[in-house]
């Protein structure tokens, strides 16, 4: 009985010792979730690519204690979310986690990254509850509450009375439309009509016919590339000849490869340009280019500069030492990081990022700058 | 009150009417198979899908005249409901006994492995493809604007019109004035009693499949050029629509979908006009849950006679 005691107790310290030997053993991981099937996918795919642009550059020149990003598809479904979370959160690997892409999944996800205490960064969740779930989430995009009045004064300036606003019915899409028109109410405009639509409508000329009755001066799309693309070419075959602004959820070459000349003139604004002659943008674009042969989209940037960012604040909370509470200190820490999408910083008391927004108009078939 | 009465409205009247011809388009290909079988093919709304894709593959490959697309589309249809039929139903049907084609767990199989097919489909052509939408050659497009007055159609809407038309008439008539249509109502009436007088079973369900996922594959070509959606997830909601409509036109009237459909799409519409595009669906399926409320059989449920 003794004897064999003693050997259970041999047993159990040498399973304790081979399991922190192969802890140690393990690289620091990055959980990376985003919707890589489903309607989302080509969001995610776009995330998986930048990242994985950013993770070997990252490793190329930390060799010595190279970083992981374990990517997990959640479909664009808040369900799926928090089993990813609650996954993450027990793979002690992992450090920190990027993701998700709708400020739905993002915030379902978040609950339980904040009880678990992982520090979670969106690329683009800009719902204002999003960082405000706890001290653990942080975003790297500018929210609703700046572009749309940055948006609402542009087209103020540009002598419009009376906008119509058009938005996607998710929590995105209403707090977007929302900032809109409040801002430009406030501004002096008149709002004539302020239509939401079910996520997977195809046939936007029921709400088209709606809002051309009430003579707006021009419409305002919050909405993304796919919806917009599908919207303008019917807004074309009605005939209803109004100037249309967009949010920057727009900005996307095949917005004008699947419209075509229903985009011309279209005014949308960005945080990213891939035309941008800033050489860390153009250098980012021509290595994207190479390996995925596509032109990087403002999403693929702002994967990018979110996985650099996540890596940076690893690399200052000890590589491959790095707990979990470190790592989310060195990202409440971060300032001026340069990136292709802006410089980033995060407040330190909201943790929201201060960013720039450049305009762009839809002119013979390609994105330009314009000053307004 | 009377700004109701505008141009507004009668536009929005035939944004409605083309939304529920979409919708019938649909609907009249998996009525027919229901009718015959009498289960549910979960997978027409990706038979309308790679209707759709066939189409431009083959707009992208060989760039022949539009009427040649469809002629392509409509082979490409009869091929995938052959192989459909093959794949998803064939299995399940090895037993002629009474007792076997009266077994629910026989007819939920069936109904299971088209689920299983439809999202396998979608599934593998978003992994070949991508789930991007596909941009379409602007000459192909059928969102030319025809300008009546103040009132705009495209004409996708017309193609649309004429093509849900042509479908139905000709179906009435490849049903009720020929021989292959008296097979189909036969199996579809009593299969067994079909069996014993000689029909050929097999055959009569294959043709079912061909002619049924023909109607869905062009229905999607037509459909995609005109709305200018062609993305592998397409066929999920539009089939959705058009399962309401056959089940509020009583799940084997033809004409009873068609009606169906047509108020689907205008009731969305006119939703959508004084409410909010929000509530649209919400009123599609308090209209589906009032037929089955008040009208447990469909609205032509009883009326017309079966297929």
């Amino acid at each position: 009985m003794f004897a064999a005691s003693q050997y259970h107790k041999a047993l159990i310290v040498a399973a304790f010792s081979s399991l922190s030997l192969s802890a140690l053993a393990t690289p620091v991981a990055i959980g990376y979730q985003a919707p890589l099937t489903g309607e989302y996918a080509q969001y995610g795919n776009q995330f998986r690519n930048a990242a994985n642009l950013a993770l070997d550059e990252y490793n190329q020149t930390h060799k010595a204690a190279p970083v992981v990003i374990k990517f997990a598809d959640s479909k664009g479904d808040a369900l799926e979310g928090v089993s990813i979370a609650h996954k993450f959160s027990d793979d002690h690997s992992i450090v920190g986690v990027i993701g998700d892409f709708s400020s739905t999944v993002s915030i379902a996800a978040g609950k339980v990254y904040a009880e678990t205490h992982l520090a979670q960064l969106s690329q683009t969740a800009s719902h204002p509850d999003f960082v405000k779930i706890s001290p653990w989430q942080f975003r790297n995009i500018i929210t609703e509450a700046f572009e749309g009045p940055y948006n609402a004064r542009w087209i103020s300036q540009n002598n419009i009375k009376k906008v119509a606003v058009i938005s996607i019915q998710n929590d995105w899409g209403q707090t977007a439309s929302k900032n809109f028109a409040k801002s430009f109410k406030d501004a002096g405009g008149e709002v004539t009509a302020l239509e939401s639509f079910n996520p997977g409508t195809r046939d936007f000329r029921a709400i088209l016919t709606k809002v051309a009755r009430t003579r707006p001066d021009a419409i305002y799309l919050a909405l993304m590339y796919e919806d917009g693309a599908a919207l303008l070419q019917q807004k074309l075959q009605l005939g209803l000849n109004v100037p249309v602004y967009g949010s920057s959820s727009m900005y996307e070459k095949k917005l004008i490869q699947l419209a075509g000349p229903a985009a011309e003139g279209v005014k949308i604004s960005t945080t990213f340009t891939a035309s941008s002659k800033e050489p860390n943008v153009q250098a980012f674009v021509k290595t994207y280019q190479a390996r995925y042969h596509v032109e990087p989209s403002m999403f693929a940037g702002q994967a990018y500069d979110a996985t650099r960012i996540m890596l940076n604040a690893i690399a200052k909370a000890g590589g491959e030492k790095a707990s979990r509470e470190a790592v989310r200190n060195a990202l409440a820490a971060t300032k001026d990081f340069p990136g292709v999408t802006g410089n980033t910083t995060f407040d330190p008391v909201t943790r929201e990022p201060a960013k720039n927004l450049s305009r762009l108009q839809i002119r013979n078939g390609d994105f330009t700058s314009v000053a307004n | 009150m009377l700004d109701f009465f505008d141009v507004f409205l009668v536009q929005q009247l035939l944004n409605g009417l083309a939304q529920g011809l979409v919708y019938a388009l649909i609907a009249i290909g998996f009525t027919l198979i229901f009718g015959v079988l009498n289960v549910v093919n979960f997978a027409h709304g990706e038979i309308y899908m790679l209707g759709a894709f066939a189409g431009l593959l083959a707009i992208q490959v060989l760039a022949p005249p539009a009427f040649a697309v469809l002629l392509l589309v409509a082979a490409a249809g009869l091929v995938l409901g052959v192989l459909l039929e093959r794949v998803a139903f064939r299995p399940f049907r090895r037993f002629n006994d009474e007792a076997s084609l009266k077994s629910k767990a026989l007819r939920e199989a069936t109904l299971l492995s088209s689920l299983a097919i439809s999202i396998i489909t979608r599934e593998l052509m978003q992994l070949y493809v991508g789930a991007d939408m596909q941009s379409i050659p602007q000459a192909y497009l059928l969102m030319t604007p025809i300008q009546l007055g103040p009132l705009s159609i495209a004409s996708g809407q017309v193609l649309i019109f004429v093509t849900a038309l042509l479908m139905f008439v000709l179906l009435q008539w490849l049903l009720f004035r020929t021989r292959l249509g008296l097979s189909i109502r036969a199996v579809s009436n009593n299969r067994l009693g079909a069996l014993h007088v000689g029909i050929n079973v097999n055959h009569i369900i294959i043709a079912t499949f061909a002619i049924g996922s023909l109607m869905g594959a062009v229905s999607g070509i037509v459909v995609g050029l005109y709305s200018g959606n062609i993305f592998p997830q397409m066929g999920f909601s539009p089939g959705i629509k058009a399962f309401v409509a056959m089940v509020m036109g009583g799940l084997d009237s033809i004409p009873g979908a068609v009606i169906s459909a047509i108020v689907l799409g205008l009731c969305e519409a006119l939703s959508t006009d004084f409410v909010s595009q929000g509530w649209s669906e919400l009123i599609s399926y308090a209209l589906l849950l009032i037929t089955l409320l008040y009208f447990p059989r469909g609205l032509f449920g009883k009326k017309v006679e079966r297929v």
